[in-house]
């Protein structure tokens, strides 16, 4: 049974900026989905069109098998979210928080799955509390909390670990698991983290301007690129001919300042570079094996921290570190 | 019914069945949104404490100005019945016009709802922008009505002397309700589409001053040019005053108190329709 399906899922901001572009997607009951891409690329805007938060331009998706465009409220009660901001009331309570929660999801009977929740979560000491005190952690997991209270059947996280430290990050990678596996539920994360979706998805789908270049399982994508990448910058004038002769190198591809060479075995090949180019010369060499990144190297000639930065995600990335911080 | 893909099933899952539909889960969501808007405004020290000192400030200041000045002086200079004094004609147009600004907080509550994606986390669950406009509107006229007790305790700590019946002073209540509920919808409405903070100030600021003055609420309508009079006429913040100052200040309840009441209902309805449906359509979630 599948969780999610799309077909064709296009969104077209004022008439001409195509945030998705024609994405198909069937995602299976119980499993953790990543959408993996840079800032950008349209990840959060896929989750917009999905939940009914924005409007389909063209295509069609069900969640649930309930249509996202004809019954929006039916698909309402059987999603959940996780904002990538931490969106929660500080002025209220844990408890008032999952108040809210039930009373805007209909919920009758809900205050025994809260307490648990929050015992799951750890937080049945704090639920008087009010979340402004919380630490990151804390309101990360009240966020969860909220979203799993009407037992959803699809989670969408929108990059759940963006400006967090590398602790707090561990904790919800494990959370994250730990709710797929025990609640059952569907998740569909969108990240810029390779590690990330490298640990946590049973399938990722790259999407790089709206379309999605590549999917499949974390090893598959990764055995889509048998070789290693290895990206060279140098003071002297080098050409994609000289390049090319080194003995190894498969294909040259220029990026920006840098070359991108693709070798059978980094390792074999390092010593016929060095031999082949000045050392000195040498501004900065990295190798990059076979990894969701350089699958997404190879597939758009970018890294993904390097594409598709832009003012908006900039202001996200802030607004969520001055949150974090309070 | 919407052609699901073969692969899908469309069973509600167990907990939907005992959860609320229809109008109970409406007004489950209704209550929820109303609900907070209470707990975090009086959650708040600063709002408690503006709320019981500003209508001090009101008469204090306001008042004030005529202080000197002997109410028989006032009584004749303002065309009021002999003994009124000003304080006693000031305070039911104060509490009329303090009821038009509080729709303005309202539609800042919701501008702080879309700019820290709170509008995004009530919106991403089956609640419908027609119950979050109501909660909103009516939260915010509920919470104006809080300033009438204060008010009327601060009038008496300066010396007013109220009359009236019972039926008077329910009509007087029912008319600020009604006055409440139809400028926070209109405040709402016209802010629906923004997210910009700047909004409901700058909509306050050119709607409140000109119907402030052109109501009868400061000074007697008897005094104002032709066209002031004629705004008058259509201001619902002026039939408020009316109605106020006819039972509170002098003692009675008559037939075009009864008209105004029903202006003031007229208000309150068409505003919360027109307002309904405008934000169905135009509430931004960001």
């Amino acid at each position: 049974m599948d969780a999610i399906v799309t077909k064709g899922l296009t969104k077209v901001y004022d008439k001409k900026i195509k945030a998705v572009d024609h994405v198909d997607m069937d995602i299976p009951s119980g499993s953790i989905f990543g959408l993996l891409g840079p800032n950008g690329a349209g990840k959060t805007t896929i989750i917009k069109v999905l939940t009914g938060l924005s409007d389909i331009t063209e295509g069609d998706a069900w969640i649930a098998g309930f249509n996202v465009r004809k019954e929006p409220m039916r698909v309402k009660a059987r999603v959940g979210w996780v904002a990538a901001e931490v969106i929660l009331d500080d002025d209220l309570s844990a408890w008032e928080n999952l108040w809210l929660q039930a009373r805007l999801q209909r919920l009758g009977d809900w205050k025994d799955r809260a307490g648990q929740l929050l015992e799951f979560f750890e937080l049945n000491d704090r639920r008087k509390d009010k979340v402004a005190g919380f630490s990151t952690g804390m309101r990360k997991k009240l966020e969860i909390a909220l979203a799993l209270l009407h037992q959803p059947e699809v989670i969408f996280m929108d990059e759940p670990t963006i400006g967090l430290d590398a602790n707090v990050r561990r904790m919800l990678w494990d959370l994250i698991t730990g709710v797929n596996r025990q609640f059952g539920v569907t998740v569909l994360l969108t990240t810029h983290y390779i590690e990330e979706a490298d640990r946590l998805c049973d399938r990722v789908s790259i999407i790089d301007q709206g379309k999605f270049v590549a999917s499949g399982t974390p090893s598959e994508l990764k055995n889509r690129v048998h070789e290693d990448f290895v990206e060279i910058e140098t003071s002297e004038s080098v050409t994609a001919e000289k390049l090319s002769a080194i003995p190894g190198v498969s294909n040259v591809k220029s990026q920006g300042k840098a070359w991108v060479l693709r070798v059978p075995s980094a390792e074999e090949t390092l010593p016929h570079i060095f031999q082949a180019l000045r050392t000195d010369g040498i501004r900065r060499i990295n190798v990059e094996k076979p990894s969701l990144e350089s699958v997404f190297l190879d597939i758009t000639g970018k890294h993904l921290d390097q594409a598709g930065a832009d003012v908006q995600d900039f202001r996200k990335f802030y607004m969520n570190v001055r949150r974090a911080r309070r | 019914m919407s052609t699901a893909p073969p692969s899908m099933l469309k069973e509600a899952p167990a907990h939907l069945s005992k959860g609320h539909d229809g109008i109970t889960g409406q007004w489950s969501q209704f209550w929820g949104l109303y609900s907070r808007e209470f707990i975090k405004t009086f959650r708040n020290p600063w709002v408690i404490a503006m709320t019981l000192i500003q209508p001090f400030m009101w008469l204090a200041f306001f008042g004030g100005m005529f202080s000197a000045v002997p109410d028989t002086e006032i009584d004749l200079f303002l065309h009021l019945p002999p003994g009124t004094g000003y304080l006693a004609f000031l305070l039911p147009g104060v509490l009329a016009t303090g009821m038009m600004s509080i729709g303005m907080f309202g539609a800042m509550s919701t501008i702080q709802d879309k700019r820290f994606g709170f509008m995004k986390r009530i919106l991403i669950t089956p609640t419908s922008k027609a119950t979050v406009y109501l909660a909103k509107a009516l939260g915010s006229a509920t919470r104006g009505l809080v300033q009438i007790p204060v008010m009327l305790t601060a009038a008496l700590a300066f010396g007013v002397h109220f009359q009236g019946s019972v039926i008077g002073w329910a009509a007087w209540v029912i008319g600020l309700i009604c006055l409440g509920i139809g400028f926070s919808a209109m405040f709402l409405a016209l802010t629906a589409s923004s997210t910009d903070w700047q909004t409901p100030g700058v909509i306050a600021n050119f709607i409140t001053m000109p119907l402030m003055f052109a109501s009868g609420a400061m000074f007697p309508t008897s005094i104002y040019p032709w066209w002031m009079k004629d705004i008058a006429d259509m201001n619902p913040v002026g039939y408020s005053a009316g109605l106020s100052r006819d039972v509170l200040t002098y003692g009675q309840f008559t037939g075009s108190d009864v008209a105004a009441l029903g202006y003031l209902g007229l208000f309150a309805i068409v505003m919360i329709i027109a307002g309904t449906a405008l934000a169905s359509r135009y509430l931004k979630v960001e």
